[in-house]
């Protein structure tokens, strides 16, 4: 501002975040600044179009299914992690099972094996995956 | 369990820390508005909003260990969904999912009805302009003129000064004045 003023002062002024003496000396300021009165008027201006916006309530059907599909989410998440666990510990005692069971090398042995490997294979993934999402995520430790 | 007694909300975040399954549905119900609130503000349509101010719940009932009951639990819950937010519209990119239908209009049962379209055409102006602006800018100018704030409190939720809120708000006004300029509503 080229009267030497702050433009922050018009912000709080509008705001209403002045203390009394504050206010009555910048109202004397701006019978006299043309600069600082325009940046006001265009301020209340603006204020008073978004001090119209308000923002819909939704139903009570909405908040009703939104704890439920909260709670079904996190029920899910638990499921999923339990699934992979018990997944990879079947699948690797069954591959164990058909590596020490190889006496004489047949096919449909090696094709299974290949197959549970594999599949342990992609569980490893989705559990790695899993547990380095977990440490980069960020907001696991937000603290305030 | 508390016994039958009525407890606060300060309580029942406490219940939560010390590990009361029961006291996360509570503090739901309690702050879910309030969260899903905060999310529109950020991504601009409900489902997106529903969604991750859900995850946020889930990432706070996952932090619980780590949050300091002597601080208010809403200002950290909403510095995770701030940064949920962020990171979403960051993959998204493009803001393509503005919707009109998250926005209060007039009822029909206005007995002026053109000054109805009137205000409700500046109202979805205003919430369209408001999407211009960088969240940050958005997050400020909706704290204060929408949700009524003050300065100190912004400030308490952002985890900024008192004066970083008045120069973001000067800013956020600077640039939305410039917008409504631009669809010609000022």
């Amino acid at each position: 501002m080229k009267c030497g003023r702050t433009e922050l002062d018009s912000v709080r002024y509008i705001d209403d975040e002045m203390t009394q003496e504050e206010r009555a000396e910048y109202e004397e300021h701006l019978l006299s600044c043309e600069e600082c009165r325009e940046t006001v008027e265009r301020f209340k201006e603006l204020k008073a179009l978004t001090g119209r916006v308000r923002m819909k309530d939704p139903t009570d059907e909405f908040w009703e299914d939104y704890w439920k599909s909260l709670y079904r989410r996190m029920e899910r998440r638990v499921a999923w992690i339990f699934i992979i666990i018990g997944a990879f510990i079947f699948f690797a005692y069954a591959l164990y099972e058909i590596l020490i069971s190889f006496k004489k090398f047949t096919l449909d042995k090696a094709g299974l094996a290949f197959v549970l490997a594999g599949i342990i294979l992609l569980l490893i993934s989705v559990i790695r995956e899993r547990v380095h999402e977990y440490k980069v995520d960020r907001y696991k430790d937000v603290q305030r | 369990m508390n016994g039958g007694k009525v407890i606060g909300p300060k309580e029942i975040v406490l219940e939560w820390v010390k590990g009361d399954p029961s006291a996360f549905g509570r503090i739901v119900k309690m702050t879910m508005k309030q969260a899903y609130a905060v999310a529109l503000s950020f991504v601009g349509n409900a489902d997106d909003a529903k969604d991750i101010s859900q995850e946020a719940f889930i990432h706070a009932h996952r932090a619980r260990s780590r949050y300091d009951p002597d601080r208010e639990f809403f200002p950290w819950l909403y510095t995770i969904i701030r940064n949920l937010c962020l990171n979403f519209l960051k993959k998204r990119k493009v803001q393509t999912n503005l919707s009109l239908d998250a926005l209060e209009l007039k009822p029909s049962r206005d007995p002026n009805p053109q000054e109805q379209v009137i205000v409700n055409e500046k109202r979805e102006m205003v919430w369209k302009a408001l999407f211009e602006l960088t969240p940050e800018h958005r997050e400020v100018i909706i704290l204060k003129d929408i949700n009524g704030y003050s300065y100190a409190e912004i400030a308490g939720i952002l985890d900024v000064p008192i004066g970083t809120v008045m120069s973001r708000l000067y800013y956020a006004r600077e640039k939305l004045y410039e917008v409504l300029k631009g669809f010609k509503s000022i």
